[in-house]
């Protein structure tokens, strides 16, 4: 798969290095739709600015980590994400009687992987990141520093603990993580 | 077993496995299904939490950037009615307004000491972030004002004011327009009836309306409006510094 980026890719070049003038045109140019979009589905201006800047992180961390390359128009596959949050969160909030007022984006199947691929990388994420909030505080710890400093030798005094010692209680954590994640309903909802 | 497991994870992923070490790990990789997926997680937790850890600050950055456009860009619409509004002007913009005004200095002299309405004309430009459905014709207009093509604005300012009929930040535009196209009267009508509502661009009205007699050298009654410009107003500054060259 290897796919030429869209001309659209500016977006998310402009996600990772913070480019506040190129990103700016996301708000200018994308940004009305969805506004009205919620707007029109039991929401209000904050709502939709909470659902965009989400959307945007998240998109922000799936460039950083597996470096996104975007081969559709930024345009409808924001829309589409937006979209589908802002009806998660009425979901959320028990807003049952949601009139949803359909937009015209025809969606092509490329778009519509693409959007997948993002709402799989979050759901991932985030259930990541609660099953390392289930560990005890020691694996916490050990593990952020480990993520955060870049050599083992260094958590270790960073620690107090020896260099042996920091490695292997690293992979004992990360080995206990794995478990919770394994045994957990909504990774083997991912995964299907 | 299980811990031995990770830490032959661990040292898979730093590369620390020798030859041997490595065959047999992938052998098992490929016949031990529980191996494997206990694996695929390992490594996906590494490079989730690694990442997102690693970049926690940046994120923090981002979001701050974020949450500044946003309010930027999509409150303001709302907030109209309460708050002046500040229309963004792209920095560097400004400074070629600095920079032309500096050099149109020079012309004061020759023009009897008396101001004229290219130095105080510095438009804002024109974004029209959050409207309805009508994209096309927003960014038409949009783009055909903010490259001084004011009959082609005027044209789509004035489609978009047949679906937004009270918006002030639209009329004013169009005001803008037709005072750039010459077009005095519609013009003072347009500033007018803004100034008499109670939006935030009342005074921006009241600031136009005095440009709209500057155009046309109409010192005195330039004069006259600008006095009405209230100090708490956006717009006093240059109208003092104008006042002071009529």
């Amino acid at each position: 798969m290897n796919q030429k980026p869209h001309e659209d890719q500016v977006y998310i070049e402009a996600l990772l290095k913070n480019d506040s003038k190129v990103l700016s045109k996301i708000y200018t140019k994308f940004s009305y739709k969805i506004v009205s979009f919620v707007k029109n589905n039991s929401g209000n201006t904050d709502d939709a600015q909470d659902i965009i800047q989400e959307t945007l992180v998240t998109i922000y961390h799936q460039a950083k980590e597996k470096n996104l390359i975007l081969t559709c128009p930024f345009d409808a596959y924001f829309f589409l994400l937006c979209k589908r949050r802002w009806l998660n969160e009425l979901k959320k909030r028990g807003n049952n009687r949601v009139t949803i007022v359909e937009e015209m984006t025809s969606i092509t199947e490329e778009q519509e992987q693409q959007v997948e691929e993002t709402e799989i990388f979050e759901l991932q994420h985030q259930l990541f990141e609660s099953k390392f909030k289930e560990l005890g505080k020691k694996c916490q710890e050990l593990l952020k520093a480990t993520f955060k400093i870049k050599s083992m030798e260094e958590v270790a005094k960073f620690l107090g603990v020896s260099y042996g010692y920091a490695r292997k209680s690293k992979s004992e954590c990360m080995g206990k993580l794995t478990q919770l994640v394994k045994n957990s309903k909504e990774y083997h909802r991912i995964k299907s | 077993m299980q811990k031995e497991r990770y830490i032959r994870f661990d040292r898979y992923l730093n590369n620390e496995l020798s030859k041997e070490e490595l065959k047999s790990f992938e052998e098992e990789l490929k016949s031990d299904h529980d191996f494997k997926e206990d694996f695929e997680i390992y490594s996906a937790l590494e490079s989730s939490l690694g990442s997102k850890l690693k970049n926690e600050e940046e994120e923090i950055k981002l979001r701050k950037t974020l949450s500044d456009l946003g309010s930027q860009h999509l409150k303001q619409v709302e907030n109209t009615k309460k708050e002046t509004k500040v229309i963004s002007l792209f920095r560097y913009r400004n400074l070629m307004v600095a920079a032309s005004i500096a050099l149109l200095i020079g012309f004061f002299l020759f023009n009897n000491g008396k101001p004229v309405y290219g130095d105080f004309a510095q438009h804002n430009s024109l974004e029209l972030a959050v409207r309805g459905d009508n994209n096309y014709a927003i960014s038409k207009a949009e783009t055909a004002f903010n490259s001084k093509n004011y009959e082609e604005a005027l044209k789509q300012l004035s489609i978009l004011s047949s679906n937004y009929p009270n918006d002030p930040e639209i009329n004013l535009y169009q005001g803008i327009c037709q005072l750039e196209l010459n077009n005095y009267v519609e013009a003072e009508a347009i500033f007018d009836e803004i100034s008499a509502g109670n939006s935030s661009l009342s005074t921006k009205a009241i600031w136009y309306k005095a440009l709209t007699f500057l155009k046309q050298k109409k010192f005195n009654e330039c004069k006259e409006v600008l006095k009405t410009i209230p100090e708490t107003a956006e717009e006093y500054q240059q109208a003092k510094k104008l006042l002071k060259k009529l």
